[in-house]
Order: structure tokens, then sequence, then C-alpha cells
């Protein structure tokens, strides 16, 4: 791993916290609104992960390639990344999130992928990148990361 | 994906935000987040005594990277934090942990114990420091014992004991 981490977690994971992030949009969508729920995921992705929004601004999206990378082999999602041109897609073919509530039976919330979509979004404002989302599968998507400015 | 390594850090601006529109909000949360923990282990409580939340707890220290100890005498569980990686996450944190981060964890805990017929008191100690004690006990004077003598006792659902924000 060549970029640094801000947040780089070791020990055990407790992947149950998918289910507890469930929950909590499940929630927040029902009593408060998507757009309220956009605005905490826009604060996660502008304010908690500042470091990786800021390395965005000075044109770097290694640190957010990175950050999926890790946190992606971490909990033992299928993934893989295709860089083409001023392209870089990272292609999730099994996620972690949707994977362990599926198998534990519980039902994902529509809106469980608006953290991914959202935070995406957040993450491109003001840089010179375009950061898209694309639901693929019920466990699948792609994240691709554009260039559009120099 | 919001990896689950970084769910407290989420969790953390989700209080934040709801605190911003109105303590109410926050409030009626926790309430949420207790209704969900009773689902999950309320019954199992309920019929493992304090034995089956010793378990439980046993197995979150190891999972959530816990420093701290768990010891089960007789009639009281007693959880000692010397570390908690929950709040030690949201203090270790570019946007800042929210001031009643710790809150939180008696919010949903009080409703799980209170349909178990258990009674936990829960000593943040401090609320910008990440270490805490929670007793458990079947014993409700016990409780009541442990609750005096505790330095910053954690009592969520009254609205007195929380600092403005």
């Amino acid at each position: 791993m060549s970029t640094p981490l801000r947040y780089q977690d070791t020990g055990e994971v407790h992947l149950d916290f998918h289910r507890t992030t469930n929950g909590t949009i499940a929630y927040l969508r029902q009593k408060h609104g998507a757009e309220f729920l956009d605005d905490v995921f826009r604060h996660t992705a502008q304010d908690v992960y500042r470091s990786i929004w800021d390395d965005l601004k000075q044109g770097d999206p290694e640190q957010l390639v990175t950050h999926w990378t890790y946190f992606t082999e971490r909990e033992k999602g299928v993934y893989k990344i295709e860089r083409e041109g001023n392209e870089i897609c990272f292609i999730v073919l099994q996620c972690p999130a949707t994977t362990y509530l599926r198998n534990r039976g519980i039902v994902v919330d529509p809106e469980f992928r608006r953290q991914t979509i959202t935070m995406n979004q957040a993450w491109s404002e003001g840089t010179p990148f375009e950061i898209s989302t694309k639901i693929t599968g019920e466990d699948a998507y792609v994240q691709t990361i554009r260039r559009v400015k120099l | 994906m919001i990896p689950s390594d970084h769910f407290v850090r989420f969790y953390n601006e989700v209080f934040k935000s709801l605190d911003r529109k109105g303590r109410v909000h926050l409030v009626d949360y926790w309430h949420e987040l207790g209704r969900l923990q009773v689902t999950e282990l309320g019954d199992r409580f309920k019929t493992g005594g304090l034995e089956a939340a010793y378990e439980y707890w046993q197995r979150i220290f190891l999972e959530e990277n816990c420093e701290g100890e768990i010891k089960l005498n007789g009639d009281v569980l007693e959880l000692r934090m010397h570390k908690c990686p929950s709040l030690s996450k949201a203090m270790d944190n570019d946007s800042g942990a929210h001031g009643l981060y710790c809150d939180h964890c008696m919010a949903w805990v009080e409703p799980v114990m209170a349909h178990a017929g258990l009674h936990a008191v829960f000593d943040m100690e401090s609320r910008t420091e990440p270490h805490c004690v929670m007793r458990v006990t079947r014993d409700k004077k016990k409780a009541e014992e442990f609750a005096k003598h505790a330095k910053l006792p954690s009592t969520p659902y009254i609205p007195a004991s929380l600092p403005p924000r």
C-alpha cells in the first residue's frame, strides 16, 4: 500500500456494525427524510474523511482508492480495479456489507446503498473529479473516479 | 460502503446532526437504538441472565478490540473499560467527537436490562476520556448503591443530567 491512510484499522473486524448502519439508515430515512440522511453522509465524507477529500481537491485520488481497497480486503469482499485513461474503476463483485446482512436474513434497507452513492458525490464536490456509483447487482456495484478537469 | 471499522465515526455524525436539529431528536434516536437492541439481546439476557450478558460482552470485547476487564462475580457483572475503542475512534476523528457520545451506550443498555429484569449502572467517569465502568446486577438495591458511588453516572433519559449542546 503506497498511499498512507488517515484511518487504518487493524485487529478483529466487527461486521455486525453493518446491521446497525442498516437500521440507522432505515430510521433516519423514515423519520427525518432522505435529505437529512444525505446531509449526514455528506458530513461523514467531507469531515470525517477530510484527508481523503483534501487529497481529491489537490487532484490526487489515490488515498480514496487505497481506502476502498484496504477495507474491502479487510472485510473479505471481492473486487477488481481497472485503470484506463482518466478513469479508475473500483468494481465490487461481492460487497461485504450487503452479503453480511443477507446471510443473516436481515432485510437490506432500500436506501442502504445511498451511503456509497452520496459519499462519492460529496467527495467529488470542489475537486477535479466526478465520482459515480453504479449498482450492478444485489451485492455488486462499480465506483468510477473520472478526472473531468485538469 | 462505510467500513464496519468506521461505523462509530458515522454514528458520531448521526448524533451531531440529530442534536443540531434538536435534543429531542437525539433522544428519540437513542430510544430507537434501545428498541433495536432489545430485539437483538432482550430475550437472550432475560433467559440467560447475567451469564448471557457476560458471554455477550466477552465476544464484544474481542470483536471490537476493547482494552479492559470483564468479570462475573456472583450477582455482579463488572465491565471495566481501560480504553474504549468506540470513544477512542470518535475522538481520533478529523470531525471531532459529539459531546454526548458516551451517553448512547447506556441509552441502549438501559432498555435491554429493563426487558431482562436486570439493573445496570454505568459510570462514564468522563465524557472525554475513553474509560468507564459498568456494573450489572439482579439486585436493584445493590445497583442503587453502585449509582451513589459513581463519579459520572450515565442517565441519558433524564434530560437534566445532560449538558447543553
